[in-house]
């Protein structure tokens, strides 16, 4: 009961603030800032051509179930880790350097349960900004080119495929289930630097440094055989949905490597919480 | 009620507190005192969990606050020199935050609260419209509830104007007087801590270098204070009597010495003696003696 009470005032905390939504409204404009170009028409002639070479009917799949992936596919990542890792990373620095963290440990309560409070509101944050970005994604897709078949097309996961709307909307919707667990490791990575002696935006920049260096290596040829040691490689195996037979142990792997990734930044972050003196 | 034993805490290998100890009763209103980076914020950190020491120990109510932090804090209530609030939250909200860390408390209590602090008119506006002053006021009500039996005030009246000092240390004595709470509070206005205190703790260089009733301390030899139209005669006069007389015209007699000697001889030096009184000792002065 108390934690609940608890979690709603961290919630409170969380949503009051203006910066919280800036990620809500800026997907709002890139879906459709992203709808409008495909409107264009050598835009569209182009994704057309890919789909009737494939020996398809350009307008049966030129869906708004398609355009919703490629919004997701194009935008989350990079837009998303940027307004994941802002709110992850400010979550405990930022209430430390305010000197409201010393007021809250006024209280009897401890440092783990203030952490594991504030853990839960950025996964929060988290699932609601991913979803918000599928579910506006889907809807202004759909007002945009109505209801058809799903065209996957991920070059840098190698995945072509073409799903009639029942069965590609039951992906999508796991797609986005599955990429929400995959971006929880930006949050991860945002808070644990945010744990440390930091400042809020060099823990905000630490982590896009740290996302953006892992994805540059991984996308070096030369490096493609030390490609399960990228965090974003494993990161990026939501896409596999998709594909026509599903490959569940790949994908079973990679969320266990992500899952002790994420497990490890997290007990690393309360622990060197827990030992760290909180002065003015 | 609360108990520093031998609390030692180093900064980068430095000494912020050195074998700190002290013992704060039920009911008092105590002062800690010392310059800046005497080591007074590291002792209330300490105290309230924030930071680790050393070595030592820190009990309240019996309960060690390194390992029996939540129950050591339960019936304690803190504020800083900036007290720290979330700006685009209203005053109830912060409030209600805050609380929601120690356990449920009636909306009653937090109405009588407010009220005891008079802020019932400004709770519900954000914080970042509020005086220094007014946070100060919030801060004093997040401390006040649920219901503390010891309030740690870290330069309570810190930017406050002298209605708000006034007003802050009417707050305190009756925290006191009327609720029965114990108060540990640091302050550089002396002044102050010399109209509340019961007892002071003058913190030099991160070690203890008085504590207790300041009054009752000191060499026992009166302070004087004389005041002559002859600056240049009188401290040669005095000098024969073996009396140092300073810039600001005190003076401190020997041990068992005749006050009314002294101004028998500047007459008969000739000396125009305008005025000869006994000095009461103000903390200030105690404060600097002690401190060096």
């Amino acid at each position: 009961m108390m934690f609940l009470q608890q979690f709603s005032g961290e919630l409170l905390k969380l949503f009051a603030r203006k910066r919280t939504y800036i990620g809500f409204a800026a997907f709002l404009g890139v879906e459709i800032l992203i709808l409008l170009l495909l409107n264009l028409d050598h835009v569209r002639r182009s994704i057309s051509r890919v789909i009737e070479d494939a020996g398809y009917p350009a307008e049966d799949y030129l869906s708004g179930l398609t355009l919703a992936f490629l919004v997701l596919l194009w935008s989350v990542f990079l837009l998303g880790s940027l307004y994941l890792a802002l709110v992850a990373g400010d979550v405990v620095s930022k209430e430390v350097e305010d000197g409201t963290m010393r007021m809250m440990l006024c209280r009897p309560v401890s440092r783990r349960r203030i952490l594991t409070l504030k853990l839960a509101a950025v996964l929060i944050y988290s699932f609601l900004l991913i979803w918000f970005v599928a579910i506006t994604a889907l809807i202004v897709g759909f007002i945009h080119s109505g209801a058809g078949g799903l065209f996957v097309f991920a070059p840098m996961e190698r995945i072509f495929a073409l799903h009639e709307f029942g069965p590609g909307f039951v992906r999508y919707f796991a797609g986005v289930f599955l990429m929400s667990l995959s971006l929880l490791t930006i949050p991860s990575i945002g808070f644990f630097l945010s744990c440390l002696d930091m400042k809020p935006a060099a823990a905000t920049i630490g982590t896009l440094s740290f996302l953006f260096m892992d994805m540059i290596l991984r996308n070096v040829p030369f490096f493609e055989s030390l490609k399960p040691l990228f965090l974003t490689a494993h990161m990026s195996t939501w896409v596999h949905v998709f594909e026509y037979q599903i490959p569940w142990e790949k994908m079973a792997g990679d969320y266990a490597w992500l899952f002790a990734i994420n497990a490890t930044l997290v007990v690393l972050a309360l622990a060197v919480f827990e030992q760290r003196d909180l002065k003015s | 009620m609360i108990r520093f034993d031998s609390i030692c805490k180093k900064f980068r290998g430095r000494p912020a507190v050195d074998g700190v100890s002290f013992e704060v009763g039920r009911g008092e209103i105590f002062g800690l005192l010392g310059h800046n980076g005497a080591g007074k914020s590291t002792t209330f950190g300490i105290a309230l969990g924030h930071v680790h020491a050393d070595s030592g120990q820190v009990h309240i109510n019996g309960h060690d606050v390194a390992s029996a932090r939540a129950s050591a804090l339960a019936r304690v209530g803190a504020i800083f020199e900036t007290p720290a609030f979330y700006d685009y939250l209203s005053g109830w909200k912060n409030l209600r935050f805050f609380v929601s860390l120690s356990g449920p408390v009636p909306q009653i209590r937090m109405e009588e609260v407010i009220r005891l602090v008079g802020l019932e008119d400004r709770i519900h506006d954000p914080v970042r419209t509020y005086s220094h002053g007014m946070r100060q006021r919030l801060a004093l009500a997040q401390a006040l509830l649920p219901d503390p039996e010891l309030i740690i005030l870290d330069e309570p009246t810190e930017g406050l104007d002298p209605a708000g000092i006034h007003e802050m240390r009417s707050l305190i004595r009756d925290l006191r007087t009327r609720h029965g709470l114990t108060v540990i509070l640091s302050s550089h206005l002396l002044h102050e801590v010399e109209q509340l205190c019961d007892r002071v703790a003058i913190l030099h260089r991160g070690s203890i270098a008085f504590c207790g009733r300041w009054q009752d301390a000191g060499s026992g030899r009166a302070r004087w204070i004389l005041e002559t139209q002859d600056s240049e005669k009188c401290p040669v006069v005095l000098a024969g009597l073996g009396i140092v007389i300073h810039g600001d015209g005190t003076l401190i007699l020997p041990e068992n010495f005749d006050p009314a000697e002294v101004v028998r001889t500047l007459v008969m030096a000739g000396v125009r003696v305008r005025e000869f009184r006994k000095s009461s000792r103000t903390l200030e002065d105690f404060y600097l003696e002690t401190t060096g």
